[in-house]
């Protein structure tokens, strides 16, 4: 048993080690992808369990339990080739048995003190292009990975310290910008060195023996930690259930399930009976469906490690074959969609559980929309990306917040007058969705609403959901409001087949796209949002007049205006009123 | 230069420094803040310290008044008038949310959604006009807004940095029908894109303008009630110092700018006994402040959060904060891990040992305990009693029993845990920045700053640390020692290659005449003008800039070579034959005050006289008989060993038992692990 001190000191060494190496590869990387939105993961693995140790804060959520996956099944096929030695560094993409998509590609190298294997340490890194069918990875029409691009087993990118350029160069000749994805694995392979340095230097010092006693203690600690929250769920059998509209491709929903069974300081999630894989890209690797879960927690329990110990008390059944367990060779790309459901089942479910902790969903969609071509004044061709916004769903404490990223990610939304800089469009509005959040006690954040007009010809693409299937309230609160997207081209307006995704549409000047996101889900009663609440909420104009008199029943005791805005005084005794009947007249079980 | 005063107001104390010649620091002093009206406290230091205002050449002060009414939210209800489409963006922002793990963040947008209105017009990203100001409807909009008893009207369009025409056509309209608002245009504030950013900004002045005009007025009465007639200069966020008569205007470029004299003072001493790269650690009684300054130049940031959503675009010294200082709370995890912080007892109730009603265990506490802080003579204390050791001891050991150790072992956990993550946070600022933090100094402030500089020293691996000789006013002397300085930007968005020759020059020529014209306004003395200028540039596609020094003759190819030669010292390496773009164009006009000060060579030798007591600290699990030294006692050219304590007024300093010290020629302690 190692002291306190020690163990709380090399902790912090450790954490601040994997801090580091994400500072490093975000200044270092070409991709503007990881240098602007931390599109990366850094971390220290046991190096017989390769169980995470730490891994940095500043790469995304998203990578949170895929990292540990992976080191699992590089330890595994190293053991089978003759075992890790000193200065070997593997590299793999391969997200049936790592993690994500493609364009993530992880190195893991391990960490030797003479003969002894202290540890392994892995970053993944997104790269800008993997070769397949279109620049960049997101392939809609793919149904199988192939065309999605190169997929790359685990091999040694290192061997014994020297590079093994056959495979670098294998690797840099099958994708679009060689000299980018180049600089960008030099790059991941010298923020590991770094990361690997400093951890010789707290190996140096607190000696071999007291550094392998902390990593035990930090995974057994971390086990603790996350089982003192699980015993606080009430045992009991919780599930969910939701849909994706369609994988683009064809139109038809998908359904996904899950049975959450809390069992003292243990739960185990059972995806048993959700559908079948996509024939498009619209579909998660078993690895990434379990960290996604892990996602959803530590969201809710925001104050456990990034540690193996940390997942060690939950367990998973998910059948083989369906979405969220792809095989070989279904494709992934577009995978985040996917985890966006993930999460929610898990929030859905745990709701139940601890209403008190736990959000009601968020907008839930991950897509984005993308526009390219050529600049007229520039001459240059450009891609750009936003990405969905929308609402946070209600909790117990708070309405939900507006205009969040997804729960996995931290990628902003570009400023509009560098877009309208950078692009040959104009934004036509860009604000908050009005009457698009859950009602509740606490409503959803509101979704977002914007339009752009091209001014010179480009191409638009778009991938969206939750049009059929919306953000669902919990603990009595309203569904929010569902996705839209609309065209406007040659003067007409039109929605697309599959309501919210569409693959390269050509807009001439003056045709326009238009895109409303989900609000957040509420949580509660909407009954019980206090009058004064439902008075700002229309003041603000954030509910309409309708939605407050049939969700809120509230009664509307004067109505003015003024510069063109409505000002809304309510009933206090008459909203009472109405609520109590409206309680009275509620069927049992409504 | 004459006889000055700086006087630093900060959340607990106001600081006092005085110098009878604008170079020298004749006395120091620390009085209790008073939050309710500041400028009472900065005039009972002035009483304290027995300075006649009358006397005096100039005050120069720092003061957290605008900080603490954003955090607060006790600024002036504002209107907002947008381009129709976008009065939300401001509540929107960029997409994100509160904490990367917790699904909760409240918002409190400085205008609600009800005060924010919309006009139709236009303007593209080259400026031109595309729908004409609706003017009509600004006039009927004013009206409802002066009717409303709304007092600020900010006023935020797109792309205005480009051409700010509609946004000042939409003042002189709000003037006209309500003349005493306060009335801020985007454009007269930022000139740069980033719609949110910029609005953001603008919201932040309009908000603070009126409470700020009111507390510059207030100040200056009462000084010119004790006599005093000279000009009081005020910091601000970038380091330098406005004349008190042009506060209101610059309300937003005020906040923080405590933290950011500190910086200055630091930068000025260590260069003056000749490091050139340093990393800056302040440490008080709830956060640690750390900057890095390279060659003179603190980091510069061009865009700071001062909550959820509200950032401000205005260049600040760069100053990253964690939460642990004095104060901060030790407790354990659910895993049974020590933890410090960010949790603090603030100053009230404080640690334990202050005897204010703190129960958890401290930073504070733990350092009282291994007897590295005097219980007989706390700081900042006027009760005169003696600091509460022994229920420092029983917060300890209660903690302690939860880990399994002694009172003095949790102690020494705290400070380990403490000191790890501060070291943390200063290698990371050193990383973010591309440099190798072992290259740096230390410079160490703030009350705390020199307790635990020492253990930072080896934590970080640095090789010296440098103790000013006041480093609990540092901040105060900030304000003496900065320059007069204005920051003008202007976006250019375009690809070198593609610039008109000319352009450039004629745009840094243009912001230079506009900070010579200020300067001479302000009418202060100041011995030289320097410019600076800085372009922001960036490989096409990217969104990360790198602020370059350049000349503003350059012609393309200077431009592109020193942007190529600032990436590769940044990142490692180079994109190729990516195009490059300048994004914005940077001038920092500054008034130079300062005259360098005399002495500083490198003294003689000199015997280290006695300590003035001996007592028994705690350094690795042992107590060991620590000298303990008077600051005043210590003269340049003397040089003594570890462990050591040395005392002063405003702060205690440690010195490990395998360090040394030598006390420079301007005074400074230079304290080195012995090699």
């Amino acid at each position: 048993m190692i002291d306190a001190i020690t163990v709380a000191v090399v902790k912090g060494a450790l954490e601040s080690i994997c801090d580091e190496m994400d500072k490093h590869l975000i200044h270092a990387a070409l991709s503007p992808i990881i240098s602007e939105t931390n599109d990366c993961a850094h971390g220290i693995y046991h190096p017989t369990t390769g169980e995470t140790i730490a891994q940095g804060r500043f790469g995304l959520p998203v990578f949170m339990a895929n990292m540990q996956f992976t080191v699992q099944t590089v330890i595994e096929r190293a053991r089978e080739c003759g075992g890790f030695r000193p200065g070997d560094m593997w590299i793999l993409n391969d997200p049936y048995v790592g993690g994500t998509h493609l364009n993530d590609v992880n190195l893991v190298t391990p960490v030797f003190v003479g003969d002894e294997l202290l540890a392994v340490m892995a970053n993944t890194g997104h790269l800008m292009d993997i070769g397949g069918g279109i620049p960049g990875g997101w392939i809609p029409g793919a149904v199988e990975i192939h065309e999605e691009g190169l997929l790359i087993p685990p091999v040694r990118l290192y061997d014994r310290g020297e590079r093994n350029d056959a495979v670098l160069n294998l690797i840099i000749g099958n994708v679009r910008l060689p000299d980018m994805i180049y600089g960008d694995l030099m790059a991941m392979s010298g923020a590991l060195k770094v990361g690997e340095e400093r951890f010789r230097a707290v190996i140096a010092r607190y000696g071999t023996n007291v550094i392998q006693a902390c990593q035990d203690d930090m995974i057994e600690r971390a086990e603790r930690q996350m089982r003192s929250y699980i015993a606080e769920i009430p045992d009991g059998v919780y599930s969910a259930t939701d849909h994706l509209d369609n994988d683009g491709i064809i139109d038809e929903s998908r359904e996904f399930r899950v049975e959450m069974t809390v069992s003292g300081d243990s739960m185990h999630l059972d995806f048993t009976g959700t559908s079948p894989a996509c024939k498009g890209p619209i579909n998660l690797s078993r690895n990434t469906s379990i960290s996604s879960a892990y996602v959803a927690l530590k969201h809710i329990f925001p104050d456990v490690p990034v540690n193996g110990g940390t997942f060690r008390p939950v367990t998973f059944t998910i059948p083989d074959g369906t979405v969220i367990s792809a095989q070989y060779p279904s494709p992934v790309s577009g995978y985040l969609e996917v985890v966006g459901r993930v999460l929610d089942l898990v929030f859905g479910a745990l709701v139940k559980a601890i209403p008190d902790r736990v959000p009601a969903p968020s907008f839930g969609t991950t897509g984005v929309v993308t526009v390219a071509g050529h600049h007229p004044h520039r001459n240059d061709y450009y891609v750009g990306v936003f990405p969905y916004p929308g609402g946070y769903g209600g909790t117990a404490q708070t309405d939900g917040q507006v205009h969040g990223t997804t729960p996995q990610s931290m990628a902003n939304f570009m400023s509009l007058e560098v877009s309208e800089h950078r692009y040959p469009l104009r934004f036509d509005h860009f604000a908050m969705r009005d009457d698009s959040s859950g009602a509740g006690e606490h409503r959803g954040g509101v979704g977002t609403t914007y339009g752009f007009t091209a001014w010179s010809e480009l191409t638009t693409s778009v991938l969206g959901d939750r049009v059929d299937h919306v953000p669902f309230g919990v603990n009595g609160g309203g569904d929010a409001a569902p996705n839209e997207v609309r065209f406007r081209t040659d003067g007409k307006e039109w929605v697309p087949p599959l309501r919210s995704k569409y693959q390269k549409l050509t807009l001439r000047p003056g045709d326009s796209v238009m895109v409303s996101s989900p609000g957040g889900a509420g949580f509660g009663d909407p009954l019980n949002r206090p009058v004064e609440l439902v008075e700002r909420d229309l003041n603000l104009g954030v509910i309409s007049r309708s939605t407050a008199e049939r969700t809120y029943a509230v009664v509307v005791a004067e109505e003015t205006e003024a510069a063109g805005r409505s000002r809304f005084v309510l009933d206090r005794d008459a909203t009472d009123a109405e609520r109590e009947r409206r309680r009275t007249n509620r069927t049992p079980g409504e | 230069m004459g006889s000055l005063v700086g006087v630093d107001v900060g959340g607990t104390f106001t600081d006092l420094a005085f110098s009878p010649d604008g170079v020298r620091i004749d006395s120091i002093l620390k009085v209790p803040t008073t939050p309710d009206d500041p400028s009472r406290g900065v005039l009972d230091a002035l009483r304290a310290a027995r300075v006649d205002p009358a006397a005096l050449d100039a005050i120069l002060h720092g003061t957290t008044i605008a900080t603490n009414a954003v955090i607060e939210r006790t600024g002036a209800r504002c209107a907002l008038i947008t381009t129709r489409g976008f009065r939300d963006v401001i509540e929107l922002g960029r997409r994100d949310r509160l904490n990367l793990y917790g699904l909760s963040g409240v918002q409190q947008p400085l205008v609600e959604r009800d005060d924010r209105w919309e006009v139709e017009e236009r303007v593209d990203y080259r400026g031109e006009v595309l729908v004409p100001l609706d003017e009509d409807a600004v006039r009927a909009l004013a009206r409802h807004l002066h009717d409303s008893g709304i007092g600020v009207v900010v006023v935020s369009l797109l792309h205005s940095y480009a051409n700010p025409a509609h946004e000042d056509r939409i003042r002189e309209i709000l003037l006209e029908v309500s003349p005493g608002w306060h009335v801020v245009t985007s454009s007269s504030v930022v000139t740069e894109y980033y719609e949110f950013e910029r609005t953001s900004t603008a919201i932040v002045q309009g908000y603070l303008e009126p409470l700020v005009s009111r507390y510059a007025d207030a100040l200056t009465g009462k000084l010119a009630d004790q006599g005093f007639g000279q000009q009081v200069l005020v910091m601000q966020s970038n380091g330098g110092v406005v004349p008190i008569d042009r506060l209101g205007s610059r309300a937003a470029r005020i906040i923080r700018s405590g933290p950011a004299a500190g910086v200055i003072a630091a930068a000025r001493l260590a260069a003056e006994v000749g490091f050139d790269k340093i990393i800056t650690g302040d440490m008080g009684g709830t956060s640690f402040d750390v900057a890095v300054v390279v060659d003179g130049e603190p980091g510069v940031s061009e865009t700071t959060q001062l909550d959820f959503r509200v950032p401000l675009r205005i260049p600040m010294i760069d100053v990253h904060t964690i939460g642990a200082g004095g104060g901060s709370i030790a407790s354990v995890d659910r895993g049974g891990v020590l933890q410090v912080g960010p949790r603090s007892a603030g100053s009230d109730p404080g640690p334990v040992c202050f005897r204010r009603g703190g129960t958890e265990p401290t930073v504070t506490d733990a350092n009282v305990v291994l007897g590295r802080i005097n219980a007989g003579s706390p700081i900042g204390d006027d009760t005169g009693r003696p600091l509460d050791v022994e229920g420092a001891r029983a917060a300890l050991a209660a903690l302690g029993k939860e880990l399994g150790l002694g009172v003095e072992a949790t102690a020494e956990a705290i400070l380990a845990v403490v000191n790890t993550r501060m070291a943390g946070r200063m290698r990371l600022i050193s990383v973010e920045q591309g440099h190798d933090p072992r290259m740096f100094a230390l410079v160490a402030f703030g009350g705390a700053g020199p307790l635990h500089g020492s253990a930072l020293l080896r934590e970080v691996g640095l090789k010296t640390m440098l103790v000013p000789g006041h480093p609990g006013v540092l901040c105060a002397m900030g304000c003496i020692v900065a320059d007069l300085c204005y920051d003008y930007s202007q976006t250019v968005e375009r690809r070198v290659d593609q610039l008109v020759p000319g352009e450039l020059a004629g745009l840094f020529a243009a912001q230079r005449r506009r900070g010579e014209a200020q300067l001479s306004a302000d009418r202060v003395a100041h011995t030289r003008t320097e410019a600076l200028h800085h372009a922001d540039m960036a490989y096409l596609g990217q969104v990360h800039r790198l602020r370059v020094r350049v000349e503003p003759h350059w012609d393309a190819e200077e431009l592109n070579k020193a942007f190529l030669t600032a990436y590769g010292k940044e990142f490692g390496t180079l994109l190729g034959d990516v195009p490059v773009l300048i994004v914005n164009a940077r001038t920092s006009v500054r008034g130079v005050r300062r005259q360098a000060p005399e002495g500083g060579d490198v003294p003689v030798d000199r015997p280290v006289g006695r300590p003035v007591a001996t007592r028994p600290v705690v350094f690795a699990g042992d107590w060991h008989d620590t000298p303990v030294y008077a600051r005043a006692d210590l003269l340049p050219g003397m040089r003594f060993d570890g462990p050591a304590i040395v005392e002063q007024a405003d702060t205690t300093t440690v010195v490990e038992p395998d360090m040394s010290v030598w006390i420079d020629g301007r005074s400074n302690m230079q304290i080195e692990v012995r090699s």
